[in-house]
């Protein structure tokens, strides 16, 4: 497979990315363009499929519900006992997807490329704690929501899978055709904070 | 608010998160030319509407995309439990029943 040219591509939240407001935003959002986006399914007790691979990401699978794991660029969630998201470098998910295929010839499982159907948004600053508290149905305070967990919930009642990072902020995968809804949302309940979008 | 126990995300999850799905524990006839079409019917459309403890089927559609059982009581609402799928459950009205009976007995 060919990687492609992002030079000219739109992101999902393409022409909303001009529009910046705040000079001390409470609200920093920042889009993490093109990323390789794979959904991975197999069976989480054969050796064979989870060796395999870890062999190709070079980080063992997550097997603890609602948890992640990390390679550098390559970040893998959990997203059931059988299923997981991996998102890599831009680019690179047609040459990631074609190793896991060599590395799992002959078994059962399914790597399907998603990328182009979600984007990945991540939010910090000092108002995202409240931002997230009225915009999502789950406890996202730090006893509930320790950093690298992985939750797949709804936000503003649509759905999005996210993470917390280390420095406070989340990392959410929200779906291409749910974007503009997203970052309307996302201008309302920020209004208050003051909303930077990068 | 209302939450519910996911058994495969191991945790508390918002009523939300979730949809309800039907009567658990109905067995597709093994050869269903070979039964009649009143047991077919019954397979098909007839589902018992309980007044009280209920297994059915939930689905954790905004999170893990899992269907589950759970136990519930159709009159408080209140869930029991939940259990995974191909499991039986621990709780059932005559457990239930039991239950009350003993703790009826304990107190006088």
């Amino acid at each position: 497979m060919t990687n492609f040219d992002t030079s000219n591509m739109e992101s999902p939240l393409h022409h909303r990315v001009a529009h910046t407001n705040a000079a001390n935003a409470g609200v920093v959002m920042k889009e993490d363009k093109f990323r390789g986006q794979l959904n991975l399914r197999g069976n989480p007790q054969d050796v064979a499929f989870t060796s395999a691979v870890e062999s190709v990401l070079g980080v063992a699978l997550p097997m603890a519900p609602s948890s992640s794991a990390r390679n550098g660029d390559t970040v893998v969630y959990w997203l059931c006992p059988n299923e997981w998201l991996l998102i890599v470098a831009s680019g690179t998910q047609g040459q990631v997807e074609a190793d896991l295929r060599t590395a799992m010839e002959g078994q059962h499982i399914a790597v399907t490329d998603i990328s182009s159907g979600q984007t990945l948004v991540n939010l910090s600053g000092t108002g995202v704690a409240e931002l997230m508290q009225k915009s999502t149905v789950y406890d996202c305070h730090e006893s509930n929501f320790p950093v690298g967990k992985v939750v797949q919930t709804t936000f503003a009642k649509t759905g999005t899978t996210m993470c917390k990072l280390e420095d406070g902020s989340f990392d959410l995968v929200i779906r291409r055709s749910f974007s503009d809804y997203f970052f309307l949302w996302l201008q309302d309940a920020s209004d208050e904070y003051g909303l930077s979008v990068s | 608010m209302h939450h519910i126990y996911c058994p495969y995300c191991e945790e508390m999850r918002e009523e939300e998160e979730y949809s309800y799905t039907g009567e658990a524990h109905i067995e597709r006839p093994k050869d269903p030319a070979a039964i009649s079409d009143e047991a077919w019917a019954n397979y098909i459309f007839f589902r018992s509407n309980p007044r009280g403890i209920h297994h059915e089927m939930w689905y954790h559609a905004a999170g893990c995309r899992r269907y589950f059982n759970a136990t519930r009581d159709t009159q408080s609402y209140k869930v029991h439990e939940t259990y995974k799928m191909g499991e039986m459950p621990s709780i059932t009205a005559q457990t239930l029943a039991v239950a009350n009976l003993s703790e009826k007995g304990g107190a006088s």
